[in-house]
């Protein structure tokens, strides 16, 4: 079997909590990713997705610490910290991040900010710099004249595409987009995903898409890790998950998203909120939430095979049947 | 065109900064208990003619009113008026205490900018670690000490090594050009040194402060995430931006290096601007004090629009 092109294993992070403890918010993430393929990570807000993604690149805060691998061709990038990291910075993994609003610097043009990493990472120098700025800008839908603009002189939508635009500036192999479309309004979001969908297809990239929003991961991905609590609790193929979710937390997901919805069935919510990571779980972390823990569930689950190339934390699958 | 419009308006702004603090100096001083002439004739029996003559000689006998058309008109010619004390022009006494305030006050403040802003962005990047707690606590010792008392532990620690009094040795007679470099020079450096320490760690904590925001936005991350050094994010993207408050603090802080520093002019000795001023106070040398406080506002009114003007330049979102 071939070496995936980006694999994460055995991911934690513990964030050291102003005033003592420490909060547990990856607790343990596996994840593989072949070239050209397309993730999406989902899961609520504060399940730890944003957290992965930035500890892929070692750019959590230095309140964090991290243990766990993060190979590319099978080579650990985490292990030799911090200046062994950055030559991997967007000429394998590239980041486009959440509200364009401040992922750009204000006081330097949009031009700037890309040849500054055509020229960081030597891809190209002074005039050839900006001639290939400008095809980059043109490659994501922006008048290469726009080079010369600021930030706040451009829309959302064109941030994000200034901003995706630098991030392809390297061609990695690997973009994370996290929350691409979250700050946009629904046009805008529908054309940056098919630009990330043209794009990810030109260029053969494999996308990690960070999100809460199911239906964009619908639109984009093959394959899906859904997280809660810190952990991946179903991954598997986007179609599977849909039709057979392995965990509760998946399907009720799938019901609580308006376009994906059952037919005409009514929109779900989940009641309650997912627990505290600042302390230990026991059992598990759905148990509260779910509408199908049994006895089972005091002991917490791990992720098994549960069909080909999907997999759940789920006592129901391994239930015998009475 | 973009900018025309702003620094019309921000010269218009300034000049009218200048009428206004003109005008208010010259109510202000005598508003002031005591007269010129009541100071000038405190010789003893002084006799009613000679503060008449006094009083002629000077114009204060006219009314206020008068007093205030006949100071703008000349004011409009660039005369300043005559000291009262010295009887010399008072542009001729400020020239000369200002060539002697300036060397000094600039390398001052030149040297705390420096510190400061080293401490502060180093502060800033090693956030809760030693390093940080130490650079603050000694900015902030530094900043908290009365500027007089510094300068007389300077005076101790450095007697014997370096002078600690006056601009110039007076018993190096002729010295040629270096020499006299070199003896300034020498002369200089506790003065300078008193001030730079004093105000340095003001800008610490303001440098520190904005690099702490700037630092915590998204594009500093994204610039992380491009694999940027560290020290290149400061300069490039942290700092950049950090700069929109410290500009205003250091263009501010120039304004009041034409003032001098009284305390330390008076503490070393300093022939300047700050110690004329002191004197001019006591004396009641009208004209002498509205020279000064002519030349304070308007450095301080231009080092405004200097700042306002480099806003402009380093903040592309400003534009009106």
């Amino acid at each position: 079997m071939s070496v995936p092109l980006l694999e994460v294993e055995g991911l934690h992070v513990w964030f050291d909590l102003e005033g003592g403890g420490e909060l547990h918010a990856v607790q343990g993430v596996d994840l593989s990713l072949d070239p050209g393929e397309r993730l999406g990570l989902v899961g609520e807000s504060g399940c730890g997705k944003t957290t992965t993604a930035l500890a892929i690149l070692g750019l959590l805060p230095p309140n964090a610490s991290v243990s766990g691998r993060v190979l590319i061709d099978g080579e650990d990038i985490l292990a030799g910290g911090e200046a062994a990291m950055r030559p991997h910075r967007w000429v394998d993994v590239a980041i486009v991040f959440q509200g364009a609003m401040n992922a750009l610097n204000p006081v330097r043009t949009i031009g700037q900010q890309i040849v500054e990493s055509l020229e960081l990472h030597g891809r190209a120098k002074g005039a050839v710099a900006r001639t290939r700025t400008a095809e980059l800008l043109e490659s994501v839908g922006i008048p290469a004249g726009r080079a010369g603009r600021y930030p706040h002189e451009l829309s959302g939508g064109m941030r994000q595409r200034a901003a995706i635009a630098m991030a392809l500036s390297c061609n990695p192999r690997v973009l994370i987009a996290d929350e691409p479309t979250t700050a946009l309004d629904v046009m805008v979001q529908a054309q940056i995903l098919e630009l990330l969908d043209a794009l990810c297809r030109d260029f053969g990239l494999a996308l990690v898409l960070v999100t809460h929003d199911l239906p964009v991961v619908a639109q984009l991905c093959d394959r899906c890790a859904v997280m809660y609590a810190g952990e991946i609790v179903e991954r598997g193929p986007l179609d599977v998950l849909y039709h057979t979710p392995g965990h509760p937390y998946t399907r009720m997901l799938f019901a609580a998203s308006p376009d994906l919805g059952m037919g005409d069935a009514p929109v779900l919510s989940i009641p309650g909120a997912p627990p505290r990571l600042d302390r230990p779980i026991d059992g598990c972390p759905f148990r509260p939430r779910c509408d199908s823990a049994f006895a089972a569930c005091v002991e917490r689950p791990s992720l098994l095979e549960v069909g080909d190339g999907h997999a759940a934390a789920c006592h129901l699958n391994t239930r015998v049947p009475a | 065109m973009r900018g025309t419009d702003y620094v019309l308006k921000r010269i218009a702004f300034a000049i009218v900064t200048v009428f206004v603090a003109v005008s208010i100096n010259f109510v202000l001083f005598r508003l002031a208990p005591g007269t010129a002439v009541s100071n000038l004739s405190r010789v003893p029996h002084a006799t009613q003619q000679l503060r008449h003559a006094l009083e002629k000689q000077f114009g204060l006998d006219k009314s206020k009113g008068e007093q205030y058309v006949i100071f703008l008109k000349q004011l409009v010619h660039g005369n300043l008026g005559i000291s009262y004390e010295n009887e010399q022009p008072v542009a001729t006494n400020l020239r000369i205490e200002l060539i002697n305030t300036l060397p000094m006050v600039t390398l001052g403040t030149v040297f705390s900018i420096l510190i400061g802003t080293l401490t502060g962005v180093i502060a800033a990047w090693r956030r809760g670690t030693p390093t940080e707690a130490v650079t603050v606590s000694s900015a902030l010792g530094f900043y908290s000490m009365p500027t007089h008392w510094l300068g007389l532990m300077l005076i101790i620690i450095f007697a014997g090594t370096l002078p600690t009094g006056g601009m110039t040795n007076e018993f190096l007679l002729n010295p040629g050009f270096w020499q006299h470099l070199k003896d300034l020079g020498s002369h200089v450096l506790l003065p300078s040194l008193t001030l730079g320490l004093v105000l340095y760690g003001e800008y610490t904590l303001i440098v520190r402060s904005a690099m702490l925001e700037t630092l915590g936005e998204d594009y500093i991350l994204t610039a992380r995430a491009k694999g940027l050094k560290p020290w290149t994010i400061i300069r490039k993207h942290a700092l950049r931006n950090a700069m929109l408050p410290i500009t205003t603090l250091v263009a501010l802080s120039l304004g009041y290096v034409v003032a001098g520093a009284i305390l330390i002019e008076t503490v070393f000795s300093w022939p300047g601007i700050g110690r004329a001023v002191y004197e001019a106070v006591l004396q009641r040398d009208y004209p002498m004090l509205q020279g000064a406080f002519l030349l304070l506002t308007i450095s301080v009114v231009v080092c405004n629009l200097i700042a306002d003007l480099l806003y402009f330049k380093l903040d592309p979102r400003i534009t009106t």
